[in-house]
């Protein structure tokens, strides 16, 4: 067996039928007027172009000078974009030279909590406070008195909501404590959803409320009305005539008052509720303390309902 | 058996380039002489057509006559690039390449396939007549794809070492050795389809 045989693309030995096959491929000669031929041809052959005027020699550096533009170019892009706030709009996160020169040399400073981030935009409007001098008169003065009042109604929700986190788990401890039975994850989790989804519906309806008013009040201030501080507040200040009432009534033996309780107008309800809302307000912070009031009635059965964070 | 042209000594080959740099017919009729019949070998296996050969012949010339200026001052007469110049050498690479552009394009006008890889289909009755009337070598060359066809004509007909072949091609020496081996493979294949095995 010959190598051909093992090999089909070994060397073409000499001599094999192959090699005698491809020696049967002859060639002609050149026509005997060829050199005069091409000298002819040379003679009316134009000019070559001129050579590159980019250089042999530089051949090996267009990838890099391509790399290097297109880095340049992807770099102009992208300071046009975040000068013209597009990496903004696209929720890309900039950072500014600080920033990046405090990562460099790990000098950068702990991140901001998630709080004081919150807070952050909070605080960016204060640059630009308006002061409220005497009565409310002018729409701008109006704004930063909305602006005021829903700083306020943040911190509140934000507070409520911490108090009502901080009740849960108080209350859940003294349960534990006690040995009673104490809610599973799964009823804790049911239990908040349904305490926030009723903490939603409130301030839905209040914000309905509020944006009502707010719009009664714009009304007021652009046909050139003053409001004072008592326009602006959600309730009227309540009559210190009926506040002496709910005094009174905190002294009432537990049936008498629920009497009287019932016997109330929704405008003395409203004071009574002002009045809880104020007490708890300087309440110590641990709820699940006993209540250190000064009130000679017993502050649960002063309430007349029950919060939903309750 | 191929004639190989005379070769020049060391440095010669800058003092031709330099004369055809200077527009010296002379020159050029000398390198028709040195180089004229190789290259006709050369494109004529490739081609298969006398007409076509000359046609790569003459252009390969006239693009050295062109290129001179550039070769000249590359290879100065008596420096080392000078002893390294070989005109030969830069005659066949633009001829192959000529000729597998021409193949090339003709494929494409034709519509044809040539295959890259071997076929051992036998081939069509037609094709076998027209290959008998032509000659078994010819018709044997001719089937192979443009690229193994150089690589066979290169190193089996003009007896060039497989790493001169490879740069004629512009390969490296590797990749010349796989096409040269699947080209005979495919050679052999179709030389077993005339019917007589090697």
């Amino acid at each position: 067996m010959s190598v051909n045989d093992q090999d089909p693309g070994a060397p073409i030995e000499p001599g094999s039928p192959l090699a005698r096959a491809l020696g049967d491929f002859a060639v002609p000669e050149l026509p005997a007027g060829f050199a005069e031929r091409v000298l002819a041809a040379a003679e009316v052959r134009p000019a070559p172009p001129p050579p590159l005027r980019r250089a042999v020699v530089q051949r090996r550096w267009r990838l890099g000078q391509r790399i290097a533009i297109s880095l340049a170019s992807f770099g102009a892009l992208a300071t046009a974009a975040a000068a013209t706030g597009l990496l903004q709009q696209l929720a890309i996160p900039v950072p500014s030279a600080g920033t990046v020169w405090a990562a460099i040399t790990g000098t950068a400073a702990a991140a901001p909590s998630p709080e004081a981030r919150r807070a952050a935009p909070a605080a960016a409007p204060s640059s630009a406070l308006v002061a409220i001098e005497g009565p409310v008169d002018t729409p701008e003065e109006l704004g930063e008195a909305f602006r005021r009042l829903d700083q306020v109604r943040a911190d509140r929700r934000e507070e409520r909501r911490m108090i009502i986190d901080q009740r849960i788990k108080s209350a859940i401890e003294r349960r534990r404590a006690a040995g009673l039975p104490v809610p599973s994850p799964e009823e804790e989790a049911r239990l908040r959803a349904r305490i926030e989804s009723e903490l939603v519906r409130r301030e839905q309806r209040a914000d309905a409320a509020m944006l009502a008013r707010r719009e009664n009040m714009q009304r007021k201030v652009e046909g050139g009305e003053a409001l004072t501080r008592e326009d602006i507040r959600s309730r009227p200040r309540v009559d210190p005539q009926l506040r002496e009432t709910v005094r009174e009534l905190r002294q009432l033996p537990p049936a008498e008052r629920r009497e009287a309780w019932r016997r109330l107008s929704p405008e003395q309800l409203r004071a009574l509720m002002d009045e809880v809302r104020a007490r708890r307000a300087g309440a110590p912070a641990d709820p699940s303390a006993p209540s250190s009031d000064s009130s000679p009635v017993p502050a649960p059965a002063l309430q007349p309902a029950p919060s939903p964070a309750e | 058996m191929p004639v190989a042209p005379p070769l020049a000594p060391a440095g010669d080959e800058a003092v031709w380039a330099a004369r055809l740099a200077q527009r010296d017919p002379a020159a050029l009729r000398d390198m028709v002489a040195l180089h004229g019949r190789a290259l006709h070998r050369l494109a004529y296996r490739m081609m298969g057509d006398a007409h076509e050969a000359e046609d790569i012949v003459q252009e390969a010339l006239l693009r050295l006559w062109d290129h001179a200026p550039t070769i000249a001052a590359r290879h100065p007469v008596g420096s080392q690039a000078a002893a390294r110049l070989r005109l030969g050498g830069w005659l066949q690479r633009v001829a192959t390449n000529l000729a597998i552009d021409r193949l090339r394009r003709t494929r494409r006008l034709c519509g044809g396939e040539v295959p890259e890889e071997e076929d051992g289909a036998p081939l069509a009755d037609a094709q076998i007549e027209a290959d008998e009337r032509d000659g078994l070598a010819r018709a044997l060359v001719l089937s192979l794809p443009e690229r193994q066809r150089a690589a066979i004509v290169l190193t089996y007909f003009e007896e060039l070492p497989n790493a001169e072949a490879a740069e004629a091609m512009d390969m490296n020496i590797k990749a010349f050795e796989s096409l040269l081996h699947r080209a005979r493979t495919a050679l052999r294949q179709a030389f077993a389809a005339q019917g007589d095995a090697p």
